[in-house]
């Protein structure tokens, strides 16, 4: 194959985080004037890949070749990789809600007269610039005022008046509505026929079966296939079976599991978004879990699953529109986070850094801080029964510490985790939330918790798993809820479960 | 690490032979340093049976003066005085301002105690918020004198210096009458006035004085306030600060003056007096017959130049003289010298040594200040 | 230098202000030839001072709660008022207009509570708002003129313990049965944690570091009790002193060793996830906020019964005063991080900063800028040992075993 008609080659990227390795021996080879689509399940790489196009991850944090027009880039920093040609609007939007279109265009790059911004011509190349994506708005208008569609449109105008090459889309319609999402499809078809290269991130197999030229699939760090296409004619249960084919052989400890009663259910749970005015985030979500059940809840990102479950967890998220909650048979009100662990219920957070963790505190405050009442005396702590408290479940959950009084980010981040689950334990809850319990976390200590996970059930807890790897709910959980745009869209006992139908119920796909 | 660890043990033993050096003071008496005690507590025996009551000190003694802060002419000037005159007469001064926080001259005048202070002078930021202080100073036979301003509710002060605060206001209402007769042609005047910083003691004396002499010709029409406000604390300006007195100016003339002419303020400083000559400028107005206190340079060039019409001069270096007349009398042992005022503070009756203040016009300017060079030379 | 860490206990870092503050005592006490360590001083030093120590202590929690509270001079100043005048004007019975000062304070800080917890409004504009009307109000009800206040409160301010008992002891006996208190209730304290401290791992803290604890405690107190009762007859520990020792104690206790202290740190070290572990934010908000007020309350009453009077410009700038206590202590910007003893060393080398040079003849526009380059470098010092992991000098000094194995 003639390397020129190649616009962009990553060759062998390999990208380390302590403990993780996030892309190995990974290569892309995009054809100038293509749209290529990347897909993949949440963490499987892509995103990282992008960072190191990009220059997030700089030039030498990471093995391997970058290969765009035809030389070798170096980039040290996003601004480097502007310059040459590459572009990225990301998955949330980057521009400043308060300035004009004209001004968001421009920051960073105004057009300068005498050392002052020169309006008219700035105006003048916004307006060119919009026709291109099909706008014809006025450019003073502030961005804010603008709908979610038209502010991605902007965004590729923004990118266009940097002369693109290659315009990278991460994950483009995932806040877009039928129609706003077919008139950006019918723009990316658009800029290729003007020579512009697209790569698209996405997970609606839809549209990538619409427009892509070629398909390249990640899957934990690795590059599993890489093909052209016809566009219209794509093979999606191909893709599918790419993107979840992996092996879970021996990757989940041995359980048995013995459920016992309901002891918990959620009905016609509704919820509204707190940002977006009549935007659902829940619709009539229902469902139970029994005790000693682990129950799975699979999802992609932005399904609504962690906006159920806080929302569940005494109203911590969201706008409360209706439903009830039956725990052991008896209808209760979780009106506060208080009131919700009180009533035995716990949740671990999905983003243990900003919500499961006080990053200020060592691991003998963490463990106690969701029960304080239980280490109380006559109104004060006592500090004893905390350390005793710490040093037990650092015995129990084999935390790695060389002493309970460090701080907790001295840890690994599975170590970490076991210290949040520590905190939740000790709460001694019946009903336990895990939002994607094993994120970040390395195999040894996945495995551990997995361990961890089947002893709650054991020892009658019920066990709610959410999470978006799906071999992971296969192999933990006895039941499988999805989700899809908030709505709860089966209910499948994961001895008849595959990856494949759960793909199916999480996604749109055409077929349906 | 032998060596860090002896290092460190050093460290320690020498702190605590440090801070156990530092106390030697005893029980009896207070704990300064007994080496600046024992002459005073020697002559104190020998000097004769009147004034055991006064006991006087050695030359070369520590003088404490404790100044409200260093931010108008005659402050600065009565810090480099005292600084100077006392060295000169023989004493150890310790000058200090409070940058006007009360807790800063309190913190003040505590370490002068500590530094063994015979005499503390004090120009109080506030004059009733420095009792506990005072009476400890008074606790530690420390004499405390009173400059330029009344020192109210303590029984801890000895006496007071300051230009007679009724009377400077007398001054200022006379000059103020003698303006409008010689400016403004007949009566009617429409007059406004201006009080100063109400936490000043002698602010509201200032303006006494000054009442007696106006408010009855208010009551005969010859002068017209025409805000209507007679009241001090309508008056008063927080913290003798111009600009707030420039505000209040402002308003009055767009609330009153739209329609009418203004022909006298009277002002209780000099600040406030330029303050107020600028407001009636900035609002059109010819300028008005003003009073004002202190005698500080630009205003007398203002005088000089015939745009305000008078000050009255507390020249610093006859308060100052004045003190350091009564610190050399305490320290020959007689005493306070005697008085005619008194003036009750609240708590006790306090000896009060009252100068006479001097009214500055054009007129009269150079015969005031023949004996000032500095001030002469504003008057070319 | 395990044994040093052993006997201090934990982390060396925390004593670094100690250190200084101790270095900063000494050599004044040099250089004035004796006139810092005496007993009149440390008196006037620590009534002088009580008054921002005080504040310090409400602004500590609302610093860690990641607000600021720039109304407490001036609510102070107002609480002060209030009492001067209701005391004067109405004959109430002076521990009555004291409960009233006090009402005000609670009051005012339910007030910019109420606009925080409940509004969100940043406690930076609620209480800027709040120092405006104070201050307002102060000028407005005295009409800028000083009220003589009570005389009893004059003990509250710049008083002392009584004498009583023998004279043999050579100090005053209030003092001494106070140091004697002190020193038994540290001595007990240590052994009853002596005793439990096997409880968790199974292995006792090794009984010399405790007695050598002990002793350095008992020297310490021992020498301070002595320093503050062999002054003048009549003159104790002042009683602002104890004031600001009960309340030390009682906000160190709240702060480490009840739940809503640990309310206040899991607040300001991550709200979200404070939220998330059952943690009622804005409770705690609401908490922190009135308990700052009523502390300015208490110290503007302090503030009266030193001055004798409520001045209208009091409390003006006290915030700032405390702000800096609570920052040279080491607490953090960005909230969740600092202790009550640590904001009172930090208050302590302020005072003793001001205290030195004033005694010195170090003018107050000169002080000013001392004080201003040594809240500067103390807090360069704390963020540069965080930013780049470093222990702090004395950790270098004694590194742990630890460290020097990963080296």
């Amino acid at each position: 194959m003639d390397n020129n008609s190649y616009i962009l080659q990553m060759q062998s990227i390999t990208k380390e985080f302590p403990g993780v390795r996030a892309l190995d021996d990974v290569n892309l080879s995009v054809r100038t004037g293509t749209i290529h689509s990347i897909c993949g399940e949440n963490g499987a790489g892509k995103s990282t890949l992008m960072k190191v196009l990009s220059g997030v991850y700089p030039y030498g944090t990471y093995d391997g070749k970058i290969i765009f027009m035809g030389k070798e880039m170096k980039f040290k920093n996003i601004k480097e990789s502007e310059s040459a040609g590459i572009a990225i609007i990301h998955q949330e939007l980057t521009m400043i809600p308060e300035l004009s279109i004209t001004e968001n265009i421009f920051m960073g790059n105004e057009i300068l007269r005498n050392g002052l911004i020169d309006w008219a011509e700035e105006k003048r190349r916004t307006y060119d610039i919009l026709k291109k994506v099909g706008l014809s708005i006025n450019p003073d208008i502030l961005i804010k005022h603008l709908g979610v569609g038209q502010q991605q449109l902007v965004e590729i105008a923004k990118a266009l008046s940097k002369n693109v090459k290659l315009l990278i889309l991460d994950e483009p319609t995932s806040a877009l509505n039928e129609a706003d999402s077919a008139n950006l499809l019918e723009l990316m078809k658009d800029l290729k026929s003007r020579g512009i290269t697209c790569i698209m991130i996405s997970h609606k197999l839809n549209e990538i079966a619409a427009i892509s030229d070629a398909v390249t699939v990640i899957r934990d760090g690795h590059t599993v296939e890489s093909y052209d296409v016809v566009a219209g004619e794509v093979d999606e249960d191909k893709i599918i079976k790419a993107m979840v084919g992996r092996s879970i052989e021996n990757r989940y400890p041995e359980h048995k599991s013995c459920p016992g009663n309901v002891i918990f259910e959620v009905n016609n749970w509704c919820v509204e978004d707190p940002d977006v005015e009549g935007r659902m985030v829940c619709k009539h979500a229902s469902f139970n879990v029994r005790a000693g059940e682990i129950v799975g809840f699979a999802g992609l990102m932005g399904a609504g699953r962690t906006e159920l479950m806080r929302s569940i967890f005494g109203k911590n998220y969201g706008i409360y529109r209706g439903g009830t909650i039956k725990i052991k048979g008896k209808e209760v009100k979780l009106n506060s986070v208080e009131s919700a662990i009180k009533h035995g219920v716990a949740y671990v957070p999905e983003d243990r850094k900003n919500l499961g963790l006080n990053l200020l505190d060592c691991i003998r405050t963490t463990v106690v801080a969701a029960d304080l009442d239980k280490i109380t005396k006559r109104g004060l702590l006592d500090l004893n029964e905390e350390k005793i408290a710490a040093e037990d479940y650092r015995n129990q959950l084999k935390i790695k510490t060389s002493h309970v009084d460090k701080g907790v980010t001295t840890l690994s981040g599975g170590n970490q985790q076991k210290v949040v689950l520590s905190k939740w334990m000790f709460t001694e809850p019946d009903i336990l939330i895990l939002d994607e319990p094993t994120r970040g976390i390395d195999v040894g200590a996945k495995y551990e918790i997995y361990k961890l996970i089947h002893q709650l059930a054991d020892a009658g807890k019920a066990v709610i798993l959410v999470s978006s790897e799906l071999p992971e709910l296969l192999g933990m959980a006895d039941r499988i809820y999805t989700i899809f745009e908030g709505s709860i869209t089966g209910e499948i006992s994961a001895a008849e479960a595959d990856q494949e139908i759960l793909m199916k119920r999480m996604t749109i796909t055409s077929k349906e | 690490m032998k060596k860090r660890k002896l290092l460190s043990m050093l460290m320690v033993a020498t702190m605590m032979v440090a801070t156990f050096a530092g106390c030697g003071g005893s029980r009896e008496g207070n704990t300064e340093p007994a080496t600046t005690d024992t002459p005073a507590a020697t002559e104190e025996t020998t000097t004769e049976a009147p004034t055991a009551e006064f006991p006087g000190f050695e030359d070369g003694a520590t003088i404490g003066v404790s100044l409200p802060w260093l931010g108008t002419q005659n402050w600065k000037e009565a810090e480099e005085m005292f600084t100077e005159q006392l060295k000169d007469a023989g004493y150890n001064p310790i000058v200090q301002a409070a940058d006007q926080k009360v807790t800063q001259q309190q913190q003040q005048i505590e370490s002068m105690i500590e530094n063994g202070a015979k005499v503390i002078v004090v120009g109080p930021v506030d004059g009733s918020q420095l009792g506990s202080v005072l009476e400890q100073a008074k606790e530690a036979g420390v004499y405390v004198i009173g400059y330029d301003r009344l020192i109210e509710n303590t029984t801890g002060v000895d006496g007071v210096v300051q230009f007679g605060s009724v009377k400077t206001g007398e001054l200022q209402a006379e000059a103020l009458l003698a303006g409008l007769q010689e400016k403004k042609g007949d009566k009617p005047y429409n007059i406004e006035l201006f009080g100063g910083g109400p936490a000043d003691p002698n602010a509201p004396n200032f303006f006494t004085g000054a009442m007696s002499k106006l408010q009855p010709l208010i009551d005969d029409g010859t002068l017209v306030v025409v805000s209507g406000q007679t009241d001090f604390t309508q008056c008063a300006t927080p913290d003798w600060d111009n600009a707030k007195a420039q505000q209040r100016m402002d308003s009055l003339l767009s609330g009153f003056y739209s329609d009418k002419e203004i022909d006298g303020v009277l002002c209780p400083n000099d600040g406030i007096a330029r303050a107020c000559i600028t407001a009636c400028e900035n609002a059109g107005q010819d300028i008005p017959v003003v009073s004002g206190l202190d005698a500080e340079n630009e205003s007398v060039e203002w005088v000089w130049a015939g745009k305000q019409y008078s000050t009255v001069a507390k020249p610093t270096e006859d308060l100052v003289a004045k003190t350091i007349e009564i610190i050399d009398s305490l320290k020959n042992g007689t005493g306070m010298p005697a008085t005619q005022v008194n003036v009750n503070n609240g708590q006790i009756d306090v000896l009060v040594y009252e100068l006479p203040p001097v009214v500055v016009t054009k007129e009269n300017a150079k015969e005031v200040f023949a004996n000032d060079p500095s001030r002469l030379k504003l008057l070319q | 230098m395990k044994y040093i860490k052993q006997v201090l206990g934990g982390d060396l870092r925390q004593y670094t202000m100690v250190v200084a503050l101790a270095a900063l005592i000494i050599i004044f006490n040099i250089i004035s030839g004796g006139r810092m360590l005496t007993s009149s001083n440390f008196q006037n030093l620590i009534s002088g001072n009580a008054y921002v120590l005080i504040l310090a202590l409400g602004m500590l929690m609302v610093i860690v709660i990641g607000q600021i509270d720039l109304s407490v001079g001036s609510v102070a100043g107002f609480a002060g008022m209030v009492m001067a005048l209701v005391a004067k004007n109405y004959n109430v019975p002076w521990w009555c207009a004291v409960l009233i000062a006090i009402a005000i304070g609670l009051l005012a800080g339910a007030w910019h509570g109420f606009f925080l917890s409940q509004l969100g409004i940043p406690g930076f504009i609620t209480t800027l708002g709040g120092m405006m009307i104070f201050r307002g109000g102060v000028i407005w009800i005295s009409h800028s003129i000083s009220v003589p206040a009570p005389e009893q409160l004059k003990w509250f301010g710049s008083g002392y313990l009584p004498e009583w008992g023998p004279a043999f002891t050579g100090m005053n006996n209030s003092t001494l049965l106070l140091g004697i208190i002190g020193i038994v209730a540290y001595v007990v304290a240590q052994i009853r944690k002596y005793k439990r401290s096997g409880d968790a791992t199974g292995v006792k803290d090794p009984l010399w570091a405790v007695v050598v604890r002990i002793i350095l405690m008992t020297v310490l107190i021992g020498y301070f009790t002595w320093l503050f009762g062999s002054g003048r007859v009549g003159t104790s520990f002042p009683v602002p002193g104890l004031i600001l020792l009960l309340l030390t104690i009682i906000y160190h206790i709240i702060t480490q060793r009840t739940k809503f202290g640990r309310h206040v740190y899991a607040v300001g070290g991550n709200k979200a996830a404070a939220a998330l572990s059952g943690v009622n934010v804005k409770r705690t908000y609401f908490l922190t906020m009135m308990n700052m007020s009523f502390l300015a309350a208490v110290a503007g009453i302090l503030f009266v019964g030193r001055s004798t009077a409520a001045g209208p410009a009091d409390g003006t700038s006290w915030e700032m005063d405390a702000i800096a206590s609570v920052f040279i202590g080491g607490a953090a910007v960005s909230g969740g991080v600092g202790t009550i003893l640590a904001t009172i060393v930090g208050g302590l080398v302020m005072a003793v900063l001001n205290n030195g040079l004033m005694l010195m003849g170090v003018g107050a526009d000169k002080t000013q800028v001392i004080k201003g380059f040594v809240l500067l470098a103390a807090v360069a010092f704390d963020v540069y040992n965080k930013k780049s992991g470093k222990s702090s000098i004395i950790g270098r000094l004694f590194p742990s075993k630890e460290e020097k194995a990963a080296n």
